[in-house]
């Protein structure tokens, strides 16, 4: 089985599994459309494993550069967006004092936890690759 | 950061050798769209795949590829 035969069955199981979730929320019935979505689910991963998917290098280039592009507008985004919603509510603004937006700070700690998360993952891959692929050799 | 501008003779190559995209793709283990970008000059391949492509058209790799030098766009 190909690539072009895989999309076309993937776009028939999800065809299926889309009725039969409307169906369900038709129904009121939340366990037909979960054992609709793991059956598809299921059946997509059988068929993948009959399938020869071909990852060619200009789409690992392609997903090397999104993966890039992603980096670098998240990190920078979740970082600001910690710094906005956390410096608030340590400035002693009268609206913020009254403790009326408190759920901000929580919200500013979980985007600042996240961009840590973010950037050690980033650190600790870029050190591996970087030394599989012979980075930070002193040989000669 | 300096990307290599590169020509390539691979069109020419696959109507010598009578190859469609897809059976071209097939045989050097890419996908069409792949054969088509090097084609069209918007992906330059490896040097992996640059050699196998040579091999199999046997011809050298710099009459396949030909180096212009070198542009400032990424």
């Amino acid at each position: 089985m190909n690539n072009k035969k895989y999309r076309q069955i993937r776009v028939l199981v999800i065809f299926f599994v889309g009725i039969i979730v409307a169906i369900s929320l038709l129904q009121d019935s939340f366990l037909l459309s979960a054992v609709g979505i793991i059956t598809g689910l299921l059946f997509l991963v059988l068929v993948r494993s009959k399938t020869k998917i071909r990852l060619d290098e200009r789409e690992k280039t392609i997903r090397e550069k999104a993966a890039n592009l992603t980096y670098a507008i998240f990190a920078p985004t979740i970082g600001i967006g910690a710094f906005l919603l956390l410096f608030p509510t340590h400035s002693g603004l009268s609206v913020f004092a009254k403790g009326e937006f408190y759920y901000l700070e929580s919200l500013g700690m979980v985007f600042a936890y996240l961009a840590l998360f973010l950037i050690i993952i980033y650190a600790l891959s870029y050190h591996f690759l970087n030394k599989k692929y012979g980075g930070g050799g002193n040989g000669e | 950061m300096a990307a290599a501008v590169m020509e390539n003779k691979l069109k020419v190559f696959r109507a010598k050798h009578n190859l469609t995209q897809e059976q071209l793709a097939e045989k050097i283990g890419v996908s069409r769209q792949t054969v088509n970008a090097i084609e069209a000059n918007k992906y330059l391949p490896s040097l992996g795949l640059a050699f196998k492509t040579a091999k199999l058209f046997k011809t050298k790799i710099e009459e396949l590829f030909i180096y212009q030098g070198e542009n400032d766009e990424d």
